[in-house]
């Protein structure tokens, strides 16, 4: 017992010091702030070195370089500087971790949320065509996961026509195509067949990017898709009554 | 007739050698020993204050460090760290955490008390008097002497455990929330004891008192 208490003691007592503010925070390793005094009180960092996260370290992630940075980080500002700070913090959301080729399980993906340390890891290398409507794609996420109370994916599936099946999982389909559909049959894109929280998420980002013009078009022709534009509409509302897409 | 003797060049060495080593010994027993010894201890007796009332005194190995504590700021936070120190909880207390030249962590009254440490649990004590919420809303500005209060991952979570840090830290701001900033005394808070290896403190540093100036 008190050989096991020593061993304990002694792991606990050499265990190597992270002073590292950024990684006290969010626990992300190897990260450095780009620029921290916005608008609306994000915080951006970016990989100065490549991080690996979660329990098995199935997240990777390389450091991106300055020039690619840079220019990404004015397309990622302008479109996130479309949340208000007010927003921002009701869906737990404050620090972008910017970098490159992000993968999780060997999976390249656009963006990992996690609410709970209010991050979003955005992937600045991700396809150029989708970027942009991607990151609201990801808040969309963060806000699902900070108020799973408010969004019900049983009464999500009901817009849906009956003999319509999501996949269990987002990536257990092929369907992963992002380019909006010319003709809507209630989903805007292949990849909001994957699940409900992907289909919400492809609605709002779809909400957020396009013009106004072309979503009335859209809740014209399609009824799904109208349904499903009005959930997401009175949702977001019953999160922050102000915002408007 | 008296021969003057002159010293050879070996003596001479000997003795520049005699005197090296006097002054190594000085320095070695009475400055490196003394970690407290050029750190200026201040009196709050006299100073005059704007707010006397806001005024609390945290005695540690070195001296007194003189803290103005912030109740607009943080109401809730404030009454609380006010009600610990008039009950005198946070005597004989650890230093629990210590970052180097960046920040030192006490507060924990169960597990962190002299006498009644307890390694494997200290930084997870609670006051009894319950947790309170956040108070990260208003404007303040982490630089180096501001008071904060610890919690856990989530917020609303604040107790007793506190923190000051000694190094300017913005991205605190909206994370922690503030109780006030030292006003004299950082230089004391720097010789409190740190590990290299690990920002737990084995045989950590105690605060002696901690009390409101009125």
């Amino acid at each position: 017992m008190y050989l096991i208490r020593a061993t304990l003691l002694l792991i606990f007592f050499i265990t190597p010091i992270k002073a590292n503010t950024i990684y006290n925070l969010i626990k992300i390793p190897n990260l450095e702030i780009y620029k921290i005094d916005t608008k609306n009180k994000l915080k951006y960092f970016y990989a100065a070195r490549p991080f690996r996260l979660g329990t098995q370290k199935n997240i990777i992630c390389s450091n991106p370089n300055k020039k690619d940075l840079d220019m990404k980080y004015k397309t990622i500002y302008k479109n996130l500087s479309k949340y208000s700070s007010n927003y921002l913090k009701k869906i737990n959301l404050k620090y972008i971790v910017l970098c490159e080729n992000l993968s999780i399980s060997e999976l390249y993906t656009a963006g990992i949320p996690d609410n709970t340390m209010k991050t979003l890891i955005l992937d600045i290398k991700f396809n150029e065509n989708y970027f942009e409507r991607v990151i609201h794609h990801e808040v969309f996420h963060i806000a699902y996961l900070q108020h799973k109370e408010i969004f019900d994916d049983e009464e999500w599936i009901k817009f849906n026509k009956v003999q319509f099946k999501y996949a269990e999982c987002s990536t257990c389909t092929k369907k992963l195509g992002l380019d909006t559909y010319g003709k809507t049959k209630g989903f805007f894109t292949e990849y909001s067949m994957s699940t409900p929280s992907e289909d919400m998420a492809e609605v709002y980002s779809h909400m957020i990017f396009l013009k106004k013009k072309e979503i009335n078009q859209i809740r014209k022709s399609d009824p799904i898709l109208n349904n499903k534009i009005s959930y997401i509409e009175n949702k977001i509302k019953e999160i922050d009554n102000s915002f408007s897409f | 007739m008296i021969k003057k003797i002159k010293a050879s060049r070996s003596e001479k060495i000997i003795f520049v050698f005699l005197i090296l080593l006097g002054i190594t010994t000085f320095y070695t027993y009475f400055i490196v020993k003394n970690k407290c010894l050029f750190i200026k201890s201040f009196d709050p007796k006299s100073i005059n204050f704007e707010k006397p009332n806001n005024i609390a005194i945290l005695n540690v190995a070195c001296g007194n460090v003189i803290i103005e504590l912030y109740p607009n700021v943080s109401p809730n936070a404030v009454q609380r760290f006010i009600t610990l120190i008039r009950s005198n909880a946070y005597e004989n207390i650890a230093f629990h955490r210590v970052l180097e030249n960046k920040l030192v962590q006490a507060g924990d009254l169960e597990f962190g008390k002299k006498g009644n440490l307890n390694y494997a649990k200290i930084g997870t004590g609670k006051s009894g008097l319950g947790t309170i919420k956040s108070e990260i809303d208003s404007k303040f500005n982490y630089t180096k002497g501001s008071v904060g209060l610890a919690r856990t991952f989530k917020n609303n979570t604040e107790d007793s455990q506190f923190f000051i840090i000694l190094q300017d830290e913005p991205l605190y701001e909206g994370e922690y929330t503030p109780v006030g900033k030292v006003l004299y005394g950082l230089e004391i808070l720097k010789k409190i004891k740190n590990q290299k290896n690990s920002e737990y403190i084995l045989r950590p540093d105690f605060i002696n008192t901690f009390k409101m100036l009125n």
